[in-house]
């Protein structure tokens, strides 16, 4: 009992120690010259704006040299992406007021709202305007009014993203919270936790228990963002990282038993024993909602629900209209064993030439209609020739966040008990190799000996 | 001295959480999709009240709120009136406690 409370109060001391960070330097001109955007920021921090309209959360895209079938020449992103997750992107969904549905509503959609600049200066714009119009406090105020963040018509009938530009705001100054991340990253694919069952929160991650935050984990250096091999997230900064680098060594653990694993199995295979959000959506058939407006339908689960599918990754990516995932063998050399949240989505194809068709969800919001969804967004891309037919595509989704306590993560038996969580037969192991890696030989006297430590 | 009150404080966090144990396994669980028309933060910050116009009925909702992620929300008015919401609560007596309290949004 003692020694917990003693944990306790050391826990509180530390978390008062963080969050009673010092103020920023710039505080005082701030306060005194007030918040005129960028340029404020740039008197004492030059470049910074330029050097951000190069980064990905600028022009959601960058050059992808690891997917199949793209121009490695091109860049690509949320910008014009299509999938089955979200089936459009930047340029068909554009940030627009839909119209009137049944019950004369309307509402403004689109996935820019995402970005960080005020519609006029949109997705991958450059020069000073748009230097000027970045949203610096969205990841750096702690004091940030959101509800000054939202799209509104101007005076000339144009959509524009107002921000919060207040001298409050930009006085509270720091490195991004979890917050300032999540602002966008919770409800990625169209709501909170449906991407990925994504939640930065003390009970669905142990590194927040310890302090840890976005950033301490995505060093960022001169906004560029190291990120991963997430089969589903093409666009980087350039820098990739994974669990084992600046953080963790490749055999981290005190039981050689468990460091054997690592050169075969990644560590989110044990560490990350779930994953969830939505498992499958039909993006031909939307939902009305009681408010008027409508949805495409959604099979949803909570964070932490699904079990994850286990496949070999080589860290190279599947690309076809059918399936977007990883690549990768037993045998390759350079493949571990993965866990991914798998989603099957629904949405039209091209009969013409096989090819996934995107949709402007505007349409079907206010009326249900999918195929007008479809005919708005060819008519943005300028395809003419095409004939819609309904059809199933299959991703699979990193789950690279969610670590759980050590004594949830995966141990012998729930791998090597005849019912555990690998199927080694679809991995690829022959039976005979199957009879060895299912025979409690492997484990029996090590958990025995564990058991009989805890009685 | 310090010790003894956070000993003080930690029993009565366990009193109290085996407490709402106990209330909510006798509560009954809802669902409504609904516009908020009025948030009133407590003065501790440590629970809110909304009132949910249901958008199917038309009825008024108070729905109490103690989850911090969703308080903060408040605070940074991430969620303001007139957004519309999606909630679960639990309802025991005349308290709607909030187990899910987001915002829709379509894709
Ligand atoms: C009057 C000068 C001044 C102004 C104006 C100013 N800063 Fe700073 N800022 C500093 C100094 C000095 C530091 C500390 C040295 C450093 O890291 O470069 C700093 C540090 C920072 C840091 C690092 C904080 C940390 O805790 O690691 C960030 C982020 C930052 N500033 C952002 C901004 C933003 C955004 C603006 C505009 C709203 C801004 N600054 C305006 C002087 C200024
Ligand atoms: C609430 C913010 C938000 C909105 C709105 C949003 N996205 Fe995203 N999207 C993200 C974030 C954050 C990521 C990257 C992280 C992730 O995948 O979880 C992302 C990633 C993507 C990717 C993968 C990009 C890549 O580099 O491979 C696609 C495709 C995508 N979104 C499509 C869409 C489409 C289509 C819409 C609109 C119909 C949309 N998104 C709306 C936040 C958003
Ligand atoms: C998408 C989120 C995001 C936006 C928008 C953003 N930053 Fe940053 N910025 C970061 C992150 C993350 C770091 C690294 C913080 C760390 O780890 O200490 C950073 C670091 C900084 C630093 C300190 C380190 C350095 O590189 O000098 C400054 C200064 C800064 N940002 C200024 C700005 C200014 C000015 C703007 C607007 C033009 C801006 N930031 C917009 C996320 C953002
Ligand atoms: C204004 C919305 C927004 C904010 C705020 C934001 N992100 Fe993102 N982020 C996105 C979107 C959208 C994408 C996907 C773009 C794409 O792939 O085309 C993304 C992609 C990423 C990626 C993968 C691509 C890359 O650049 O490496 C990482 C990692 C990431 N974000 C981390 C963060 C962190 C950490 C923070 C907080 C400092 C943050 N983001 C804040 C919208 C945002
Ligand atoms: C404990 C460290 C850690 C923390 C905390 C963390 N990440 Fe990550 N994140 C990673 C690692 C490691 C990867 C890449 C793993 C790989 O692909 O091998 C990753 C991948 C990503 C990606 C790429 C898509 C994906 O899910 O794989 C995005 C986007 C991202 N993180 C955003 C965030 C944001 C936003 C936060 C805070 C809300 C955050 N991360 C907190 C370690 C962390
Ligand atoms: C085959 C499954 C497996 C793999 C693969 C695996 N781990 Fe572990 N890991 C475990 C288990 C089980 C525990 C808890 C065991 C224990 O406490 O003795 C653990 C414990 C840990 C701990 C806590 C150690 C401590 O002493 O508190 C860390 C840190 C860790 N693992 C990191 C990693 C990293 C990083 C990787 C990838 C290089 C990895 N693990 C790969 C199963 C695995
Ligand atoms: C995430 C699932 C997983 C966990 C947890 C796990 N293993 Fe394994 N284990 C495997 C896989 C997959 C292989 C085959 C690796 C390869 O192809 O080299 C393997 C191989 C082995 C082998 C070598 C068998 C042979 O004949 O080549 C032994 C011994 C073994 N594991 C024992 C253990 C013990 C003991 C534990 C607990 C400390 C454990 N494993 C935990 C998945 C797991």
């Amino acid at each position: 009992m003692t020694g917990k409370i003693a944990v306790i109060i050391v826990g509180c001391a530390l978390f008062a120690t963080a969050a009673q960070a010092k103020d920023h330097p710039g505080k005082e001109e701030i306060l005194k010259d007030g918040y005129q955007g960028p340029k404020t920021c740039e008197a004492c921090h030059p470049g910074k704006a330029k050097e951000f309209l190069g980064t990905v959360h600028w022009k959601h895209a960058s050059k992808i040299d690891h997917v199949d079938n793209i121009n490695p020449d091109e860049e690509h992103g949320m910008k014009d992406r299509i999938y089955t997750m979200c089936n459009g992107n930047d340029i068909v969904n554009n940030l627009k007021e839909v119209p009137p549905n049944a019950l004369g509503k309307t509402k403004f959609t689109g996935c820019n709202t995402c970005h960080p600049g005020d519609h006029t200066s949109d997705v991958g714009s450059t020069g000073p305007q748009a230097e000027q119009a970045i949203d610096c406090l969205i990841c750096h105020s702690s004091k940030y009014d959101f509800s000054k963040r939202k799209p509104v018509k101007d005076k000339d009938g144009k959509v524009v993203m107002t921000q919060d530009r207040s001298t409050e705001a930009a006085a509270n100054i720091g490195r991004p919270t979890i917050k300032n991340c999540m602002v966008c990253h919770e409800a990625a694919g169209g709501g909170a936790m449906i991407k990925r069952g994504f939640s930065m929160t003390k009970e669905a991650e142990v590194h927040v228990t310890k302090g840890i935050i976005c950033v301490d984990c995505h060093k960022v250096k001169n906004h560029k963002f190291p990120t991963g091999r997430d089969p589903n997230n093409w666009a980087h900064d350039g820098i990739y990282m994974t669990c084992t680098g600046e953080c963790h060594s490749a055999t981290p653990h005190t039981d050689a038993d468990y460091n054997r694993h690592t050169a075969k199995i990644a560590c989110q295979t044990c560490h990350i024993p779930k994953t969830g959000g939505a498992f499958s959506k039909d993006f031909t058939k939307w939902e009305k909602q009681s408010n008027g407006f409508y949805e495409p339908s959604t099979l949803k689960r909570e964070v932490n629900e699904t079990a994850p599918v286990y496949a070999w990754y080589n860290l190279t990516v599947k690309n076809t209209p059918q399936f977007i995932g990883p690549k990768g063998s037993r045998s390759d050399g350079k493949s571990k064993i993965y866990p991914f949240k798998i989603f099957q989505g629904k949405a039209y194809f091209n009969k013409k030439n096989g090819q996934l068709l995107s949709m402007d969800f505007a349409p079907p919001i206010a009326n249900g209609d999918s195929l007008a969804g479809v005919a708005s967004a060819a008519k943005i891309l300028g395809i003419k020739d095409y004939e819609p037919v309904p059809g199933w595509q299959t991703i699979y989704f990193g789950s690279n966040h969610q670590v759980s306590p050590k004594n949830k993560a995966l141990s012998c038996a729930n791998c090597h008990a005849l019912n555990g969580v690998l199927n080694f037969k679809e991995l690829g192991y022959n039976s005979k190799e199957v009879e060895k890696l299912t025979n409690p030989e492997l484990y029996f006297e090590k958990l025995l000996k564990l058991q009989q430590e805890n009685e | 001295m310090r010790k003894i009150f956070s000993i003080v404080m930690i029993m009565a966090l366990m009193l109290f959480t085996s407490l709402a144990v106990v209330k909510t396994a006798s509560a009954e669980e809802l669902k409504m999709t609904g516009t908020i028309t009025k948030i009133e933060l407590a003065a501790d910050g440590k629970s809110a009240t909304a009132v949910l116009k249901d958008s199917k009925t038309g009825a008024s909702v108070t729905i109490t709120i103690t989850d911090d992620l969703t308080l903060d929300k408040f605070k940074d008015k991430r969620i303001v009136e007139g957004d519309e919401i999606r909630t679960k609560y639990e309802k025991s007596g005349d308290v709607n406690t909030s187990k899910m309290f987001k915002k829709t949004a379509g894709c």
